[in-house]
């Protein structure tokens, strides 16, 4: 009984307001979901066309697999790339590792626009790649080849979310007990043996976190397409900005976002079962 | 483990994933210097016009004022309701967990464009005003499973009854939780925080649709994206904000070395 | 010990930011002082504007006038914004959208007709454009700026200058091409490439419209939806043609030093023109009036052309704008003018159906 207090207690706050600031929207966008059309008498019409429509038209889950692959390639890349960073740190960084690990994250205060537009004068025409290469006689002629692209886009998103994937890494590994790794040496594990039967395992948790933390909202992502992606990076979340802001079509934009949250419900549902990490911080069960 | 290699491959490896994030801050701050209105090499000259400029545009200083404020706003109560979900979560196997859990990650899943269209629909209905305070509402919505995924990551790590333990030497449950559980979340409170003050202080697609006069940096920067001839103003902006960013951190790395070393002495 | 420097990391940070905006935040201008005004004018009018307008020197008049009214500006970056943001109950007194978005608005309600004797400068406002705002022969919108939509070329990059809209599917300009983001203007421009009259196109012509829009796209090296965009890739090189640029584009790359040109395609520029509504919800309309007028204002307008380079309305301000600015934004050259597509409002079937079309292109590849 104590336990039940004090539990309703802890989880109602934040309860309450994930239901009024989000649960609400989210169902008004449902109700939208059905709507024939946003203004006059189309308003008041409920229909299931726009369902419909998205179930039939092969172009849209095409380019939404497309979208799920860039971002899965992302999350993986981005993971494999922050997992030293936040080994170092905790295990190699001494005290430092709080103000290095600060040092990481910090340059996401600059506008993510200008920090694009600061990737064009590396990588552009007459950026700094082309004329170092330039210089070396590697290539002929300037080109703009190692931008506007779908892997420009992949190596714009990694550069974005490395920092924040380390971070549940670094705090995973963080809370591993010393005495465990000391215990495995004393037991005659080699370093990399300790590793993986006992750090890896330890931080899986914080690799999930830091995963999904790339993955899903890259899933949506509309701004670098545009910036970086030129005439083969488009994604999904294009789509959908497109049908709220240029087509004006919200019921259609509402069920192709209803879409995206439930395919990346089960996605996340499915991956956390299949990389058993069930206990993935004892938070997904 | 205070032997310092300074040459070790993890640190190098550091060293290389920082001149990466950096390399494009530093471009900005030697452009914001540049006597041309484009971000284009080769460099024309040497120029404070920029800054100049930045120090007479209030409309630019006033919406870093919003962001700072919804940033530090956001953040704390996010963090706070955080961490009373991670609690609730992993000491407290009830009913209600994972429904809870679900709904809570939910908000990393969804389009930002989309959560701003049905927030503005939500606040036109009910009559909340769109403002810098509407815009903090809905980043704390976005804030929260990070913060809840942090913490919680952290609180799994240890045993269950260190509350009980305080509590049998006579604490009540909060005050436990408080004497406790918080100090050792410590760290994660402030990765956290940091967090969702860093997704907060950039994101612009909820912030468009219900900042209403309150512009937000972001905001304010892709409207000024119409007139070429003022990205350098904004350019400058960015540098100051690096620049002291990355002074107070020097300074308080500083006061933290000359605070410790009598401790050490002593 | 750790938490305690992160707080203060935080804390220091907090502190300095505080310093930094108190030190030199918000100075507000000395208030005018307008001693024949005895009953002063109090209260708030909020714009609904593009950003770039709110500058003082656009509205000097009303400032004059009416120095105790609070005045507040929310930023567009599309004009459908603006559309969205008033049919979801954003209250403004002022909107500011292109004339593609006139129609819809007024036909859905959103704004009020507007009283033209009370506006001191309607008599000099350019009689063929305001007339695009007026329906059911009702003025309910005031016209004040607009500009073309053309081809950009860095001239020193290509072999050949582009005549035609048609040109740009030429393989010589292949990896260099910059498309707007935009279903309607490249609707537009394919049209008139394939030489359809562009808002009566039959469902046929649309489908060879995607077709050839199609063709183009692995030419097409990047797609731009801000003017500061658009010009980064000129500058830098990486572009050699970009579509649907605007001919501010062009006078600024020009006076920094780009050997660009600004084509006169033989079918014709495109061209846009935006403009002031008063939102039905509107609580201040004789407020709102006053400020239409400030920024019809002769000065208001001369500056709009000599500092941002566009297309005004006011004819008594003409003669105040830069004569090589005039020449080279080709303001009053009728040759130029009377060949050039405006944009008109197109019914929210075309919109819907021109979007899906630039959507699915966009992502073909």
């Amino acid at each position: 009984m104590e336990n039940r207090r004090q539990f309703a207690s802890l989880i109602g706050p934040p309860s309450l307001y994930l239901f009024l600031l989000f649960l609400l929207p989210v169902g008004l966008m449902f109700v939208y979901s059905f709507r024939a059309g946003i203004t006059g008498p189309a308003h008041d019409v409920f229909t299931l066309d726009n369902y419909r429509s998205f179930l039939t038209n092969s172009h849209f889950h095409r380019l939404f697999w497309r979208s799920a692959l860039i971002s899965l390639t992302i999350s993986v890349i981005s993971s494999l790339l922050a997992y030293p960073l936040a080994y170092y740190l905790v295990f190699q960084a001494g005290r430092n590792r709080v103000t290095l690990m600060t040092l990481l994250i910090i340059p996401a205060w600059t506008s993510y626009l200008l920090r694009i537009f600061a990737w064009k004068l590396i990588l552009g025409s007459s950026g700094l790649l082309n004329s170092l290469l330039l210089s070396l006689g590697v290539i002929e002629k300037a080109s703009p080849m190692l931008i506007y692209s779908r892997s420009a886009v992949i190596v714009t998103l990694v550069y974005v979310w490395v920092p924040f994937v380390a971070l549940p890494i670094f705090a995973a590994l963080g809370r591993i007990d010393r005495n465990l790794l000391e215990a495995a040496a004393d037991l005659g594990c080699k370093p990399w043996e300790a590793f993986l039967r006992v750090t890896l395992p330890l931080s899986l948790p914080g690799v999930a976190a830091g995963f999904f933390f790339a993955f899903i909202p890259t899933l949506g992502e509309f701004v670098t397409p545009l910036l970086v992606g030129g005439a083969s990076g488009q994604m999904y979340g294009n789509l959908i900005q497109d049908q709220f802001m240029r087509a004006l079509n919200w019921p259609m934009g509402s069920v192709m976002s209803l879409a995206m949250l439930v395919a990346v419900i089960t996605l996340v549902f499915i991956l956390t079962r299949l990389a058993s990490v069930s206990d993935l911080g004892g938070v997904y069960e | 483990m205070n032997k310092h290699k300074i040459f070790s491959p993890g640190s190098i490896y550091f060293l290389l994933m920082c001149v990466l994030l950096y390399l494009p801050i530093l471009l900005l701050i030697i452009f914001s210097f540049n006597d041309s209105t484009r971000l284009v090499f080769p460099l024309k000259g040497f120029t404070l016009q920029w800054y100049g400029k930045l120090y007479e545009n209030r409309e630019l200083l006033k919406a870093l004022g919003n962001s700072l404020m919804i940033g530090f706003g956001s953040s704390l109560i996010a963090t706070i309701l955080g961490t009373m979900g991670a609690i609730a979560i992993v000491r407290f196997k009830l009913p209600g967990r994972s429904v809870f859990l679900a709904v809570s990650a939910l908000p990393l899943v969804i389009p930002y464009v989309i959560f701003g269209v049905s927030l503005l629909i939500l606040f036109n209905e009910v009559g909340i005003r769109l403002s810098a305070f509407a815009a903090g509402l809905a980043h704390v919505i976005i804030s929260i499973p990070y913060a809840l995924l942090i913490i919680s990551s952290r609180l799994v790590g240890f045993p269950d009854n260190l509350e009980e333990a305080a509590m049998d030497l006579g604490a009540s449950y909060w005050g436990a939780l408080l004497k406790v559980t918080i100090p050792i979340c410590s760290p994660a409170l402030l990765a956290a925080f940091l967090l969702c003050f860093t997704i907060s202080f950039d994101e612009y697609a909820i912030a468009s649709f219900i900042v209403g006069t309150d512009a937000t940096l972001p905001v304010y920067l892709f409207s000024q994206l119409r007139f070429p001839t003022r990205l350098p103003m904004v350019v400058a902006l960015a540098a100051v904000l690096m620049i002291v960013t990355m002074a107070v951190m020097l300074f308080t790395e500083w006061l933290r070395r000359v605070g410790q070393s009598p401790a050490k002495k002593g | 010990m750790r938490t305690t420097k992160s707080s203060l990391i935080v804390l220091s940070l907090l502190v300095v930011f505080t310093m930094i905006l108190t030190a030199c935040g918000p100075k507000t201008p000395p208030a005018t002082e307008a001693p024949t005004q005895p009953p002063e004018v109090t209260g708030k009018l909020l714009m609904l504007d593009w950003a770039g307008y709110e500058l003082p020197e656009f509205w000097m008049d009303f400032a004059q006038k009416y120095p105790k009214v609070n005045v507040e500006f929310s930023f567009l970056t599309e004009s459908a914004e603006a559309y969205a943001k008033l049919q979801s109950g954003f209250e403004a007194d002022l909107v500011h959208p292109c004339n593609n978005y006139w129609k819809i608005m007024v036909d859905d309600g959103l704004v009020q007709p507007i009283d033209t004797s009370k506006l001191s400068h309607w008599k000099d406002v350019n009689p063929a454009l305001a007339a695009q705002g007026a329906f059911d022969g009702k003025q309910y919108w005031v016209p004040w700026d607009w500009g073309f939509e053309s081809l950009l070329v860095r001239q020193d990059l290509v072999e050949k200058v582009p005549e035609s809209w048609a040109d740009l599917w030429d393989p010589q300009y292949a990896g260099h091409i910059a498309l707007v983001d935009g279903g309607e203007a490249n609707h537009v421009i394919t049209a008139l490439a394939l030489g359809f009259e562009p808002w009566s196109t039959t469902p046929e012509q649309d489908e060879q419209i995607k077709q050839k829009l199609l063709e183009l796209m692995p030419n097409v090296l990047s797609i731009w939806s801000s003017q500061s965009e658009l010009d980064q890739m000129v500058a830098s090189g990486d572009v050699w043609v970009g579509s649907g640029a605007w001919n501010q584009s062009y006078i600024g790359l020009l006076k920094d030093g780009y050997d660009v040109v600004y084509i006169d395609p033989k079918e014709g520029r495109t061209g846009y023109l935006c403009g002031f509504a008063i939102p039905s919800t509107s609580k201040n309309y004789d407020l709102a009036l006053a400020m239409i007028d400030a920024y019809l204002a002769p000065d208001a307008q001369a500056y709009l052309a000599n500092e941002y380079g566009m297309g005004i309305v006011n004819t008594a301000a003409i003669s105040l704008v830069d004569p090589e600015t005039v020449k080279l934004l080709s303001l009053e050259d009728q040759n130029v003018i009377s060949r050039t597509v405006w944009y008109k409002y197109i019914t929210p079937e075309q919109r819907e159906s021109w979007t899906n079309t630039w959507s699915e292109v966009k992502t073909a590849k």
